[in-house]
């Protein structure tokens, strides 16, 4: 288990976790109020919520499947968990416990229909991404519900042996999406689903199957965010959560999980959902224009999405200006006859 | 040998691919006027040979001489503009359209800025004239046969001034008087100078028409003779070496008792009705042509295609074949014709490759141990001598004989009680197909009975026990090992009703 962890996180973590220093070495150097504990308080805080809906992101896309809709699913469960606990009196805890089966209900919807009803899930939770969005507007009538319950307040910014819950949920997630996609069947099937799906069949998994209960998994996922966001704000609104499906999805793609499925670690998600949130920070620090800050945000979610897309061609070009010294070596990667080639083409 | 100087000449030509070496040091010469056969088993490397003449391949090393020059051949459309047609296995013409229009296709006559249809009409004639055919050349191909359409392919050729023509199997959907008509035809062609490179493993069509004979054998030169100092005896030693019955050689260890029967079997996706039982330990080769059936039975029996009658047993048990899950529950297992596409995971190492069809083997209480997975995959790897490579990186990167190795590694942790082979030895090379061989080998002494689809006859006849021959989703024949000759089992196979059933 230790080796495997190990060689887990020297193939496909370090990147990404480079990446996230870089980004954060530049932010830091462009401005000292990045480094102020507060900021970086601030920033970890608004990271864990992200990160968590991204584990669902994350697991749906290992199956090749997308799901668009996570964004309105939590504003859908800030604004129902809101009216449930200040309007109709549901202690906090069952409302939230609510919440979460909502999400993994409406998830088998997505799942269900993408994959048993063989609508394609890009445009079919396009769809519930309006849905799920106008049921939150529908179910206020389009106003905020503020100062919720002073209930809500520990779930956020309570603590456990010193330590603050939200790193707590993200450490105990991350965990368990790790050991769930790397030591159990279901796990193993979800990378074979996603790495061929017509071999998964024929080796008699249940495809339709798997890819719904990821679908379920990362609704449920969607909805804690939606609790988090919830607690963190006191309050719960239709327009919350917007973007949050795309910086979810771009945290899993800068994590290095491929957008055709079965390939992807959760940790290097974790990663790309810091990177994201830092320079979302970095922009506010420096007073960057919301408008500004979402055309950032696409063009970096359209590079990550570009650079999975066209691995293949970037592999070959560095491979060309490798060996171009030396004529004749660039072989195709296929049989290579030094044992000694192997790890320089290996991206699982 | 028309004339002292070839027309066209190979020498020493070389080509590899991922992990085949398809062409290595092959030379030939071709003369105008002359019929040159080229023959050897499936994967020998004729067709590669063909393609580097017609500039499909280019040669790794080696020239390509064409009328004493040395010529490169960068595209099939440099290699026409020399003179080069080839004549393909699948036909290449467009069923919807006329005959005149497939004769010229992507260069009709022009006139004034718009097609000439009378020059391309005249020009149709003119071209089936030579081959002493007469078709309307207004007709639609579609509504050719086959051997009609066989002469539109050839007029195609020859109204681009061809030099060379090369026909690869080009009796395969042939009945034996079309043959005949063929032949008639290159003979023809041959009488007003054309060089024919004849691409077959029929041997009797060989000796028939050929002036000279070259054999090759996997990616090699065996020797190229006179056609009337070669016996047929001697073609055969040649195109299959003299080791073969040693390597082929099969265990008797059918049993008495059936493993799998199915009783009438239907789909509707071309099973008809179909009929057979498998015993322990024994190894039933489906023969057939392409598109006879084979593929589909295998698809029926392992849960992909729904069966719409029929009744499938496994050890007496009767089992529901609703899914590949129920099916690998029922102890059938399938290693499908295409291994890349339906077969490996290219994001997995070797280890998980193999286990996932047998979570269940490797799973301590919920989860999985991986340390056992590895374990258990290493001995495997062993047994079957896959690349240790294969251990720690993605199968993307192994042969073709590993990659099938490790497919049927998969079956060997389930607790397979029939296996099912759909082409397992297609496009990897010698040493690999032993391997396989092997491996069926022991396979069927632990008992497992063996259902093999190949259309390489030999391997089949070699390795079954009983051979199943399958004609439009039915089992039509029946023969015990050694009962068929080669030539016997083409002709079952195709039944004289191919040229209907292609049509």
């Amino acid at each position: 288990m230790k080796e495997r962890f190990a060689d887990a996180l020297r193939s496909q973590v370090i990147g990404p976790f480079l990446i996230m220093l870089t980004v954060a070495a530049g932010v830091a150097i462009s401005t000292d109020r990045f480094l102020l504990s507060q900021n970086l308080k601030n920033v970890a805080l608004q990271a864990s919520i992200v990160a968590i809906v991204a584990i669902g992101a994350t697991i749906v896309i290992l199956t090749a499947q997308i799901d668009l809709s996570s964004g309105s699913l939590v504003a859908l469960t800030t604004v129902l968990l809101a009216d449930l606990v200040k309007n109709a009196d549901v202690s906090v805890a069952v409302a939230a416990v609510l919440m979460i089966l909502m999400g993994a209900g409406l998830g088998f919807v997505n799942g269900f229909f993408s994959s048993y009803g063989r609508i394609p899930s890009f445009i079919f939770t396009l769809g519930t991404l309006a849905i799920f969005r106008g049921l939150a507007f529908l179910d206020t009538g389009g106003t905020p519900i503020f100062s919720v319950s002073p209930q809500l307040d520990p779930i956020f910014y309570g603590e456990l042996l010193g330590l603050p819950l939200p790193f707590v949920y993200v450490v105990v997630l991350y965990t368990l999406a790790w050991a769930y996609l790397t030591y159990t069947p279901r796990g193993r099937q979800i990378y074979a689903v996603g790495g061929n799906e017509s071999a998964a069949r024929l080796s008699g998994i249940n495809v339709n199957r798997v890819r719904t209960e990821a679908f379920v998994i990362a609704g449920a996922l969607a909805a804690v965010g939606g609790v988090l966001l919830t607690a963190r704000l006191d309050s719960g609104s239709p327009n919350y959560g917007q973007g949050m499906e795309l910086m979810a999805i771009a945290s899993a793609v800068i994590g290095g999980a491929s957008l055709f499925g079965g390939q992807g670690n959760v940790f290097a998600t974790l990663f790309g959902a810091f990177t994201i949130v830092i320079v979302q920070n970095g922009l506010n620090l420096h007073a960057v224009a919301s408008a500004w800050q979402n055309i950032t945000l696409g063009t970096i979610i359209a590079l990550a999405v570009g650079v999975d897309m066209w691995r293949g061609d970037l592999a070959r070009f560095v491979r060309r200006l490798w060996s171009g010294r030396r004529p004749g070596t660039e072989a195709e990667p296929v049989v290579p006859d030094t044992p000694g080639e192997d790890r320089v083409h290996s991206r699982t | 040998m028309a004339s002292s100087r070839p027309l066209w000449e190979l020498r020493s030509v070389v080509k590899t691919f991922p992990g085949v070496r398809a062409l290595d040091d092959v030379s030939l010469a071709l003369g105008a006027g002359e019929t040159h056969a080229l023959i050897g088993e499936n994967g020998s490397g004729k067709t590669t040979l063909a393609k580097v003449l017609s500039g499909v391949h280019q040669p790794d090393a080696g020239e390509v001489i064409h009328a004493g020059e040395r010529v490169t051949l960068r595209d099939p459309h440099e290699a026409q503009s020399r003179g080069v047609a080839t004549f393909h296995q699948e036909f290449s013409l467009v069923p919807d359209l006329s005959v005149a229009e497939n004769i010229y296709l992507g260069r009709l006559p022009l006139r004034w800025g718009v097609v000439d249809w009378e020059a391309a009409r005249r020009g149709a004639v003119k071209a089936l004239a030579r081959l002493d055919v007469e078709i309307d050349p207004d007709r639609q191909v579609a509504l050719l046969s086959v051997a009609e359409q066989q002469f539109v392919e050839i007029a195609k050729a020859i109204s681009r001034e061809m030099t060379l023509l090369i026909l690869d199997e080009p009796t395969a959907a042939l009945g034996p008087a079309e043959i005949n008509r063929l032949h008639e035809v290159i003979r023809l062609l041959v009488r007003q100078g054309t060089a024919i490179l004849y691409i077959s493993h029929r041997l009797d069509e060989v000796f028939a028409i050929a002036e000279n004979v070259t054999v090759v054998k996997d990616g090699k030169l065996v020797g190229t003779r006179a056609r009337r100092d070669l016996s047929v005896r001697e073609a055969v030693r040649m195109m299959i070496g003299s080791d073969l019955e040693e390597h082929f050689e099969r265990s008797e260890t059918a049993r008495e008792r059936p493993r799998l029967e199915v009783r009438d079997l239907r789909t509707e996706n071309r099973v008809n009705g179909v009929s057979f039982s498998v015993s322990e330990g024994e190894v039933l080769g489906l023969g057939g042509i392409a598109g006879a059936g084979r593929t589909e039975i295998a698809r029926a029996l392992f849960g992909v295609d729904p069966s719409v009658a029929g009744e499938v047993l496994v050890d007496g048990r009767p089992c529901s074949l609703t899914s590949p899950s129920n099916a690998i529950r029922a102890g059938i297992a399938l290693v499908p014709e295409n291994r890349k596409a339906d077969g490996l995971f290219f994001n997995f190492e070797g280890p998980a490759n193999m286990t996932i069809a047998a979570l269940e083997a490797i799973r301590v209480g919920p989860l999985l141990s991986l340390t056992r997975e590895r374990r258990r995959a290493r001995l495997l790897m062993q047994d079957l001598a896959i690349d240790r490579r294969a251990e720690k990186r993605s199968v993307r990167f192994l042969s073709g004989g590993n990659q099938q190795k490790v497919m049927l590694a998969r079956w060997l942790f389930t607790p397979t009680r029939v296996l099912i082979l759909d082409e397992p030895t297609q496009g990897i090379d010698v040493a690999a197909k032993h391997e396989v061989y092997r491996v069926i080998n022991e396979l069927a002494a632990k008992g497992i009975a063996i259902v093999l689809i190949s259309s390489d006859f030999p391997e089949l006849l070699a390795i079954s026990d009983r051979i199943a021959i399958v004609r439009r989703g039915r089992i039509v024949h029946f023969a015990g090992h050694g009962e068929l000759t080669e030539q016997a089992l083409v002709e079952l196979a195709a039944g004289g009703e191919a040229s209907e059933e292609a049509a």
